[in-house]
């Protein structure tokens, strides 16, 4: 009987090329956005559950408050681990992790290398990171021990045994190899290429709770004693004896976050960025949206199609088929077209996945889709979608009034059509959504792109300080200069595009004695300048003031000069103006010589706060080179050279400033990519399956044309009259996708400080071309009919 | 084997029943080749429909091989009359999408025979009918005749007791018709009870009894 079953099945759909062309595509697009979608969720959410004692191991985040700002951070300072082991029996190990991009060599090879973690001695035996070689109790037991990773160790020692060698770190230290430990996993929020002893760094010496550079990570004996501990350390902190230590005005507690709830629900980056765990519910709610748009194409076409099948239908009543028999015989054909459908979706899945992981900058591997979990789950879907798509086709068709057959000109009933505009409008109603958000998306992301920041990021040019570049500041900067293309050069630590260095500035001012955090940049005389900041009052810095950083006699008469924002002048209560020559302190008292107009130093997610900039090149770590955007190699190679003669044992890497820029949005632009990728495709699918239905309604109604053509109608009636009902199901669904789509990119839009404001520009276009692209969609149909000879209809009948 | 008891069947119009079958008495013995006639409209198809259990008689009894099939299930009639009726229709009504062989063989399926015999009951039915050469092939490729005589080869698949005919040779031409009359006869013969529509008196005169219908009416036995 299923033989009988499928032949037919199989039969129908070579016979109706359109109909399985539409349902099959339909169906794979609908199921590879799924099973993409479903690969990237599940990583996601995977993150960290690899360790044994996962649910054991809990983030310490700092927060601390000066009275006006809380600041919050995933680090801490070196004493927080010691200190809480000691005080604290609900502890049991602690690790304190902070990473570097040093440059590493061994014999000649020198690379620049990333992720080289320090941590304390209990993190092999806290977290499963395997080690292949070297005991997970000892490797880190020691000062200037350090762990390779399977792939480090082959891109330095090769086939050769790596343990009891050594490696050289920052042309510096030498640290002997104690163990190879296996890759860290990419669903891991922390990556290492190297581990290092914690006590090879001079800071482990000694305990403080400031200066906090740190991840620190406790293990837990049980999981239910977070929440207990948790209340400890906060009532810790309050003591009188810790709030001493750690200065009286100034607030500092700490909160614990299990280890899984960080990288989806942590706000706070640590050692690697986080995800978000909205995107996940959006990401999964667009994969559940495409399919449902392609289920409805199956529903609808089945049940507009049924018309032509119900001679089939009565035929096998006749016959003595049964209800249920004719049930399961329709649902076979939506199983097997959701059967072929899922064959194919796993295929092109596999061929987009390279593709696909660019976009979502993953590295996911078809392997993980061809285990026993995702096959069983693919296979549920399936039926889930033959059932949800079928099983109403299955049962109008098997419900059909035997009589029906051997009357002629019978028509289904209208309360299939209804269904039909319903999920029409459904569909369209997903589609607009996507539509409008993929717009409101990119036009915020091209804001963001085109914002003026208060400096210029084109054509800057970063190059590493190393401290070789520092022995030599002015020499270097000198020969940077005589590069013909290059206009000025500054150097600063970090980066202006997100400014990290946080600080304290007090100062006394006609209205008293004012303290807040300030973030803060140390540059040289020239940064200001190259990068194109606006000096609105008072002058640059002055190179010559370099010698009032006097660190003799115990920096009695150490004085700064700074530039302040705006922002930080008005929090003074200053106008700019009256701020020139004041006296602030940064620690060490200094002079305001300059306020710069405020620019954009964190993401547009941050509003800009108070800044200071203060000279003292010892901390620059980058050069900034402002050039033409002329003969680029040229100028690329002639600045090699000088690295090359002034730091030879550094590698010479370079980059853009405005590529600083946009990593800062990564999850923005990531997100509008692939909004705009599965909005096309929600269209996409939407058309097809109302192109389709469109020929179907067009055909059954041959005759109707035929006759008004005959009467005299042009063909602009007819198209007209034929597209009205679907043109009005797609305004309606516009209608209703409206303030949803409003309502959530006005949600979305929050999250920036600066942002558009929502127009009814973007929501008309969006709509206007919805009903454009149905229009489109559905005339071509029409115009054919309209344009076919009406002899030929009517004579058919 | 067949006892029809004033069976009316009307549609309503308007409000007002409109009377398609009034006060039907009917007897049919097994062995009869009986032809049913009269002009359009006089309500000769729904008659043959109702025998047929495809529709219900809105009022009257009905006995078939002494059961009431006015008092069955819809589920269980169609088990009565899978099992011993079997259609032949004035346009065929193949399955367009199946085979010669696949269309005789469907009525087996539902019937829940098993595979093997359904091959051997199909490969007899097909022999017999001289067909075998073309079971491959789809109605489609068929001349009008060629389709009935499948179409009749799968009514009498199921070696049903009773066959009914809707102008059976309606859509053919004359010779076409003669030979589908020629197998009725033979049928009959061979024991099968047949009820035909028809519209012509010469067809009419292979039966052994015409039922004339005017207006919903026996008009004359």
């Amino acid at each position: 009987m299923f033989k009988n079953y499928f032949k037919i099945a199989w039969r129908n759909l070579q016979k109706n090329k359109l109909y399985t062309f539409v349902n099959i595509t339909g169906l794979t697009v609908g199921i590879v956005s799924c099973i993409l979608i479903g690969l990237y969720v599940s990583e996601e959410l995977s993150y960290d559950k690899f360790h044994d004692k996962a649910d054991r191991i809990a983030r310490v985040t700092m927060q601390y408050t000066d009275g006006t700002t809380i600041n919050r951070a995933a680090l801490t300072g070196t004493k927080v681990g010691p200190q809480f082991r000691r005080t604290f029996p609900a502890i049991t190990a602690f690790a304190r992790t902070v990473q570097y991009s040093p440059v590493v060599s061994v014999g000649d090879k020198t690379f620049n290398e990333t992720h080289f973690l320090y941590a304390d001695s209990a993190f092999f035996s806290i977290f499963t990171f395997p080690l292949l070689k070297g005991n997970p109790a000892t490797v880190l037991a020691a000062p200037n021990q350090v762990v390779l990773t399977e792939t480090m160790a082959k891109k330095y020692f090769g086939e050769s045994d790596p343990i009891g060698k050594t490696l050289k770190v920052n042309n510096g230290k030498d640290y002997t190899i104690t163990g190879i430990a296996r890759d860290a996993p990419e669903n891991s929020q922390i990556r290492f290429n190297f581990v290092a002893s914690f006590s090879s760094m001079r800071v482990s010496r000694e305990e403080i709770w400031w200066t906090a550079n740190y991840v620190t990570y406790l293990l837990l004996p049980h999981p239910q004693d977070l929440t207990p501990l948790q209340r400890q350390i906060t009532a810790y902190m309050q003591t009188d004896p810790v709030r001493y230590e750690t200065g009286a005005g100034a607030k500092l507690t700490y909160f614990l976050e299990p280890l899984t709830w960080v990288h989806l629900h942590s706000t706070l980056d640590g050692l690697e960025p986080n995800g978000n765990i909205t995107y996940i519910y959006i990401l999964s709610a667009v994969a559940v949206l495409i399919l449902l748009i392609a289920c409805v194409n199956y529903t609808n076409l089945a049940t507009a199609q049924a018309q032509g099948r119900t001679g089939e239908i009565s035929i096998r009543k006749v016959l003595g088929a049964g209800k249920g028999q004719l049930f399961r015989q329709y649902l076979g054909e939506s199983l097997m077209l959701t059967v072929i459908a899922l064959l194919l979706a796993v295929f092109i899945s596999i061929q987009l996945l390279p593709l696909f992981n660019q976009i979502a900058n993953k590295s996911l591997s078809s392997a993980s889709l061809l285990q026993p979990l995702p096959i069983l789950s693919l296979l549920l879907l399936g039926l889930l979608v033959s059932l949800l798509a079928g099983a109403y086709p299955a049962l109008v068709l098997s419900n059909i009034r035997l009589m029906s057959i051997l009357r002629s000109g019978f028509r289904l009933s209208s309360s299939g059509g209804n269904l039909r505009k319903s999920l029409i409008v459904l569909q369209f109603v997903i589609s607009v959504f996507l539509m409008i958000s993929t717009m409101v998306i990119l036009q915020q992301l091209s804001f963001i792109q085109n914002k003026k920041l208060g400096y210029d990021k084109d054509h800057v040019l970063v190059l590493p300080a190393s401290e070789e570049i520092h022995e030599k500041y002015d020499a270097v900067k000198a020969a940077i200069r005589q590069v013909p293309q290059v206009i000025n050069t500054g150097g600063a630590s970090g980066t202006p595009t997100y400014v990290e260095w946080t600080d304290g500035l007090s100062a006394t001012t006609e209205t008293g004695q004012k303290n807040f955090t300030v973030k803060a940049i140390p540059c040289d005389a020239d940064f200001v300048k190259t990068l194109g900041m606006q000096i609105i009052a008072g002058s640059n810095f002055n190179a010559a003031d370099m010698h009032m950083l006097d660190t003799t006699d115990n920096n009695k008469n150490f004085r700064y000069t700074f530039i302040l924002n705006e922002s930080a002048v008005k929090a003074l209560g200053w106008t700019p103006q009256q701020a020139i020559g004041k006296t602030v302190e940064k620690y060490y008292p200094g002079i305001v010589r300059a306020v710069v107009k405020d620019f954009h130093f964190s993401s547009m997610h941050e509003a800009i706060g108070p800044l200071i900039l203060f000279q003292d090149t010892q901390w620059v770590s980058r050069m900034y080179i402002k050039v033409s955007g002329k003969d680029l190699p040229g100028t690329i190679a002639r600045l090699q050279s000088i690295w090359k003669e002034y730091a030879p044992h550094y590698p010479f890497e370079y980059h853009f400033l405005d590529e600083d820029y946009n990593t800062l949005y990564k999850t923005e632009t990531r997100t509008g990519e692939l909004f705009g990728v599965f909005s096309l495709t929600a269209i996409l699918l939407a058309c097809l399956g109302l192109f389709a239905l469109a020929a179907y309604t067009t055909a059954q109604r041959t005759k109707e044309i035929g006759i008004r053509k005959v009467l005299g109608a042009s063909l602009a009636s007819l198209v007209g009259m034929l597209s009205k009902d679907f043109l009005r199901l797609v305004a309606i669904a516009s209608l209703i996708a409206l303030p949803m789509s409003w309502w959530a990119m006005n949600r979305w839009l929050q999250g920036f400080v600066y942002h558009i404001t929502l127009s009814w520009w973007m929501f008309a276009t969006v709509i206007l071309l919805a009903l454009f692209i149905a229009l489109a969609t559905v005339s071509f149909q029409a115009i054919r009919a309209g344009l076919a000879n009406p002899v030929k209809s009517l004579r058919s009948e | 084997m067949i006892d029809l008891k004033r069976i009316s069947k009307w549609v309503n119009v308007g409000g007002k029943p409109n009377f398609i079958l009034k006060d039907i008495n009917l007897q049919i013995n097994e062995g009869e080749f009986v032809s049913i006639m009269g002009p359009s409209g006089s309500g000769k198809s729904s008659l043959l429909n109702i025998i047929g259990m495809l529709d219900d008689a809105s009022e009257g009894e009905y006995y078939f091989l002494s059961q009431a099939v006015h008092t069955l299930k819809e589920k269980q009639r169609s088990q009565l009359y899978k099992q011993y009726i079997g259609f032949v229709f004035q346009a065929y009504h193949l399955i367009d999408e199946l085979t010669v062989y696949e269309n005789i063989e469907t009525p087996l399926i539902y019937q829940n025979i098993k595979g093997s015999e359904r091959q051997a009951m199909v490969a007899d039915i097909l022999d017999r009918f001289q067909i075998v050469g073309k079971k491959d092939l789809f109605p489609t490729q068929l001349s009008g005749g060629q389709q009935q005589l499948v179409g009749i080869a799968r009514a009498l698949i199921g070696k049903p007791k009773l066959l009914l005919a809707d102008e059976p040779t309606g859509n053919l031409n004359s010779r076409q018709g003669e030979e589908i009359m020629d197998l009725f006869k033979q049928l009959n013969n061979e024991g099968v009870t047949i009820i035909q529509v028809t519209h012509s008196e010469k067809n009419a005169g292979y039966g052994s009894r015409i039922i004339n219908l005017l207006d919903g009416r026996i008009d004359n036995n």
